[in-house]
């Protein structure tokens, strides 16, 4: 996503481009085994009616047409149609409540509200699982991993846009990168 | 009934009304084209999604196919079974082992722009029927299958997934209509169709893994092209009309290679060549 540094070159035809803000759909198994399931038919990308869903091209290497969801630009709603859609099961049918698409993360450094820059709570309205997933302490926005999505609607909303185009709350896959046990 | 004479004429006076496998197949390839050119409008633009997807998943409700290859590749990589993948694959698998490899000749987007390419070539050069000069031997189809699935398995990713023509084809049509774009990995199909000014169906014959193991699945097909040696007066017409480079005449119809689009059924002036269902025995 940033400059290409000789040493990234060669590795990004194998490297996986689930990183901060870019995710699978809900649903998706590890990213250790995601490029091996996927038989990339894009019916997740041609379900999905918020157009949330993109195709990578041969650019992102092995991971050439397997879905990516960029939450700045357009967030997932949990409307779960593309994991019905899967037919190889690299997104297994889960929940809306149990979706784990990445944990969302707070920049206490950049958030307005942790700041004291101004009363923003956007994150917390933009929330579909307020008080679950994200409460107010002390009108300062915290997550609560145990039920966060990752869904990303509250990074899409977040006022505050950083240089390197982070935002003040961003979602870090971290589920994609458990192991597998076959 | 058995002078060759009277056949002859009877081939003759009916070839004009004749039915036309060639015809026929341009009416499905053109079809099947059409629904993977349409198909992503209606997902777009009326957020309907009842008919879904390329030929490499395609579903029609809750009727999911699965492309043979890529469930395949998928399984072996990750060696475990996903049921609705293994049975998205039963009807492709039905009917390869039944007809042949008929997905290729009838069906697949690749075939139906190479026939338009060929289409358009007879037009410019008054040729009909190219030379071909890159010819490989016809075995090399084997060794891509085995290459691909090895190396995919070495990588971890189904290799001819994303570099499938067949899929790549749908894959186009679905970035035009969704993202305005068009895929990198698409220039794959402008090598196939210049090549097809040199050789026709260069890809199909010795570089499609999918073709491939469509081929070794459809080696014991029912579907067969027979010759009736009785009629045949070795023209040699069908040899000349074959696609894939075969030479019906001699039984070439009934190998692996064959991929029974009837071209040269249409060809032959005195009927010798037809379909038969099963009875292979040379």
């Amino acid at each position: 996503m940033t400059g290409l540094s000789p040493h990234q070159a060669g590795a990004r035809f194998l490297e996986s481009p689930v990183t901060k803000n870019r995710l699978r759909p809900p649903g998706a198994v590890p990213e250790e085994i995601f490029p091996a399931k996927c038989i990339r038919c894009g019916r997740c990308v041609e379900v999905c009616p918020y157009r949330s869903i993109i195709m990578l091209d041969i650019r992102a290497g092995i991971h050439a047409g397997t879905p990516l969801v960029q939450v700045e630009n357009i967030p997932c709603y949990l409307c779960m149609k593309c994991v019905d859609v899967c037919p190889t099961g690299s997104l297994l049918r889960v929940s809306q409540e149990s979706t784990r698409m990445g944990l969302a993360i707070i920049d206490q450094f950049s958030c307005a509200a942790w700041q004291n820059t101004a009363l923003c709570r956007t994150c917390y309205d933009k929330c579909p699982f307020p008080e679950k997933a994200i409460r107010l302490d002390q009108l300062k926005p915290v997550i609560l991993p145990d039920h966060c999505t990752g869904c990303g609607l509250c990074t899409n909303a977040c006022p505050v846009t950083l240089a390197n185009g982070n935002k003040a709350i961003n979602i870090e896959p971290l589920y994609a990168r458990d192991k597998v046990t076959v | 009934m058995n002078q060759p004479g009277v056949y002859t004429k009877k081939g003759r006076n009916s070839q004009q009304r004749r039915f036309r496998y060639t015809t026929l197949r341009f009416i499905i390839l053109f079809c099947a084209f059409l629904i993977i050119a349409i198909n992503p409008c209606i997902n777009y633009y009326l957020h309907n999604s009842f008919v879904q997807g390329w030929y490499q998943s395609f579903g029609i409700g809750s009727l999911w196919f699965v492309s043979p290859l890529e469930g395949l590749e998928s399984l072996l990589i990750t060696k475990t079974v996903y049921m609705p993948s293994i049975i998205g694959m039963v009807l492709p698998l039905l009917l390869v082992l039944l007809l042949g490899r008929v997905f290729c000749s009838w069906i697949c987007p690749v075939t139906f722009i190479l026939e338009i390419t060929d289409r358009l070539r007879r037009a410019v050069s008054r040729k009909k029927y190219l030379r071909n000069r890159l010819i490989v031997v016809k075995k090399v189809l084997w060794f891509t299958l085995l290459a691909e699935i090895l190396i995919s398995m070495i990588i971890g990713a189904p290799l001819f997934v994303f570099l499938s023509p067949p899929g790549l084809v749908g894959r186009e049509m679905m970035m035009l209509v969704f993202f305005h774009t068009l895929a990198i990995e698409g220039v794959l199909l402008l090598v196939i169709i210049t090549l097809e000014l040199v050789t026709r169906r260069f890809f199909c014959r010795s570089f499609c893994p999918l073709g491939a193991l469509l081929a070794l699945l459809g080696s014991k097909r029912k579907l067969l092209v027979v010759v009736e040696s009785t009629q045949c007066v070795d023209c040699g017409a069908c040899e000349q009309t074959c696609p894939m480079g075969l030479v019906p005449q001699m039984g070439e119809g009934i190998t692996a290679y064959c991929w029974n689009c009837g071209e040269c059924l249409d060809s032959c002036r005195t009927g010798a060549l037809r379909f038969s269902w099963n009875t292979k025995y040379q």
